[in-house]
């Protein structure tokens, strides 16, 4: 789809039948395993993320081998941030059992921990860490983002306090690039095969502002992209891609709610 | 080999949970019978790129996802009973074809040995462990055994004598193992394996190998119905009817057999044997292996019996080293033996009789026992 240019000319239809700002199919559920401090399942599209979260707990003897990373500097003041993200051997078309020391997938596990070092209230729990670990049960596109919205259900339910949700969304620059500027759209939430062909970028942000919070101004927190876009296009896809994070915190923040609703009928009844 | 598990309790407390397992009938911390099970959650064909998954969460909040996927392999080309050694082309097609059905029909008799067991491989993930950690090696290890005991899995892998399926089966354990998360594990990758399925084969016989691309004509790997259809590779040996189970069973003192044990319980069992089976002919159940696990208990430490217990015994301030409360090593150790466990907790020694094992593995296999109960409550599970 994404270089023949035809179809998508016509109909303005990409092959999985969404138009340019339509979110893939956003399906969570927040304390799924009652082992664990806080946990959630997440689903946008097939990509499928499993994340638990143990703590904030007594801080860990140190690394046992290969975990060199540590977002969060100085312990003694603030909580340490540990993410662990476990992408399972079937989780992409081909079996392939993955090395630790990937460094696609350590530079994914940093950008989780600094961008929630930004919301969550570390200060509280000083020598101590939260371990976030995501495993990736199924992958389709937009890992990063559905990595970030299934941490914050899993940290909301935990309990850690925080300022607000990080809600990520991928936008892609359009599909050909001989259409004048003027008339292009950015793609909305891309799967496998559009993040293979087009360049794309990954944005997080919160909505911290006054009082609803959603109406307030967004903060990026996460920033990624990897490949190349004409300048011009760049606004454009960014506003697109903060609306979309909007969106999909909606979504989040309404199953966090259905949770909540659930838990006091239970204490009531 | 021991599984690695700490154990918070105390001396006092491994005493009075053994004491109330061995009771007649024994009464267990829940109030469970002995050979019932906790409830559990099991769904299968949850992730749409791997040819067979399920997913189990156990009533303690343990959970596993099994995934298991297929690819297809060139074997390696041998100079066995086939003849010759490979090669192309249609007219030695037609002559290979009589050696190879010749000499299959030979092997028949004693079971074909087309299928490999290198076909099969499994790994397990558990967090927080790496891959040459003792607990995940064993229970693979453990996990591959059962399910290479029988040989219809192994041949359902063979495609034609140039091409084979490799099975990847990719166990994950998503908590923190709380308990032996040997049975979890087992009963997760008995649901995955028959959710799987293969592609369906429209090449024939030697030439490289080409699939059927609708999904819906895919064929599962452990076929539901031993009717006479007409695409058996092998017309003696059946297909496999279901994958083995692999139970967990401890025993406390001389008569108490218990499955399903939790934490606590397996924290003051004598012996635990993880007992592998499969459903034969006509639902008859049929060990398939056996392994002994070191129990836990001998992890922990033994209580101090009121005779050595210093604060108790001592009256006297004098901090001469020459008092009668002073104890020579042989003394302590005489005292504790002759205790015997019987007033403080001692971390149970030696095996267990063959009688207790025999009874434990009855348990397991008898008709209407423990493993059929298991099998047909997998078999509810939808796959």
């Amino acid at each position: 789809m994404p270089l023949d240019t035809s179809t998508y000319a016509l109909a303005h239809l990409r092959l999985d039948g969404r138009r340019w700002n339509e979110l893939r199919h956003l399906h969570a559920q927040i304390s799924t395993q009652a082992s664990s401090d806080g946990s959630s399942y997440l689903e946008q599209g097939n990509t499928k993320i499993l994340c638990t979260v143990s703590g904030p707990q007594e801080q860990r003897r140190n690394a046992p081998g290969g975990r060199q990373q540590q977002a969060g500097a100085g312990s003694d003041t603030e909580a340490q941030i540990v993410v662990e993200m476990n992408l399972a051997a079937f989780s992409s078309t081909d079996r392939k059992k993955r090395a630790r020391s990937d460094k696609r997938v350590q530079e994914m596990q940093f950008t989780i921990a600094e961008a929630f070092r930004g919301t969550l209230f570390t200060n509280l729990y000083p020598h101590s860490t939260i371990t976030i670990t995501l495993h990736v049960l199924s992958q389709d596109g937009s890992l990063l983002t559905a990595c970030l919205n299934a941490a914050t259900l899993a940290l909301v339910d935990a309990g850690i306090p925080m300022s607000d949700y990080v809600s990520a969304v991928t936008v892609a620059s359009a599909p050909s690039s001989d259409q004048s500027l003027d008339e292009v759209d950015p793609l909305l939430d891309l799967n496998g095969l559009e993040e293979q062909e087009l360049p794309f970028m990954t944005v997080g942000t919160t909505a911290a502002g006054t009082g609803e919070g959603v109406e307030g101004e967004a903060k990026i927190m996460v920033l990624v992209m990897e490949t190349k876009v004409q300048m011009g296009r760049l606004e454009a896809m960014l506003s697109v891609g903060v609306d979309g994070c909007r969106r999909v915190r909606g979504l989040l923040d309404d199953v966090v709610r259905t949770q909540g609703r659930r838990v006091m009928e239970n204490k009531i009844s | 080999m021991a599984p690695s598990t700490t154990i918070p309790l105390s001396p006092a407390e491994l005493s009075y949970l053994h004491t109330s397992l061995s009771q007649q009938p024994p009464i267990r911390p829940d109030g469970r019978a002995p050979t019932q099970f906790r409830p559990l959650v099991a769904e299968t064909d949850i992730l749409p790129s791997a040819n067979g998954s399920a997913r189990i969460c156990f009533a303690d909040g343990t959970e596993a996802v099994v995934g298991v996927k297929a690819e297809v392999e060139p074997s390696p080309t041998t100079t066995t009973s086939h003849g010759v050694a490979g090669e192309e082309g249609a007219d030695r097609g037609v002559r290979n074809q009589s050696d190879e059905s010749g000499a299959r029909d030979a092997m028949a008799a004693e079971g074909t040995g087309q299928g490999r067991n290198a076909w099969l491989d499994l790994a397990i993930e558990v967090p927080g462990m790496r891959d040459d950690d003792a607990l995940p090696v064993f229970l693979a290890a453990m996990l591959t055994e059962a399910l290479l005991a029988e040989r219809g899995l192994k041949d359902r892998l063979y495609i034609n004598a140039r091409f084979h399926w490799r099975l990847y089966v990719d166990i994950l354990l998503l908590s923190l193992p709380l308990s032996y998360p040997l049975p979890l594990l087992s009963l997760t990758t008995h649901l995955a394996l028959l959710s799987t399925r293969l592609p369906a084969l429209v090449s024939e016989k030697d030439e490289d190998p080409l699939f059927n691309d609708d999904w819906e004509a895919a064929t599962h790997l452990y076929p539901r119905s031993t009717s006479t259809s007409t695409n058996n590779q092998n017309k003696t040996t059946k297909a496999p009817q279901k994958p083995p189970v692999t139970l967990l069973v401890m025993s406390v003192g001389a008569s108490t057999i218990l499955f399903d044990p939790t934490r606590e319980e397996l924290a003051v069992a004598d012996a635990v044997l993880a007992v592998s089976v499969v459903a034969g002919e006509a639902g008859a159940m049929k060990v398939v292996a056996l392994r002994t696990i070191d129990p836990p208990s001998r992890l922990t430490s033994a209580g101090v019996p009121n005779a050595l217990n210093s604060t108790s015994t001592a009256t006297s301030t004098s901090t001469s080293a020459a008092g009668s409360q002073s104890l020579s090593a042989a003394d302590v150790l005489a005292l504790r033996e002759k205790d015997q466990g019987q007033s403080v907790w001692r971390p149970p020694r030696g095996g267990v009789s063959r009688q207790l094992v025999a009874r434990m593995i009855k348990c397991v296999v008898e008709k209407g026992g423990v493993g059929e109960e298991v099998m047909e409550g997998l078999g509810g599970v939808e796959v």
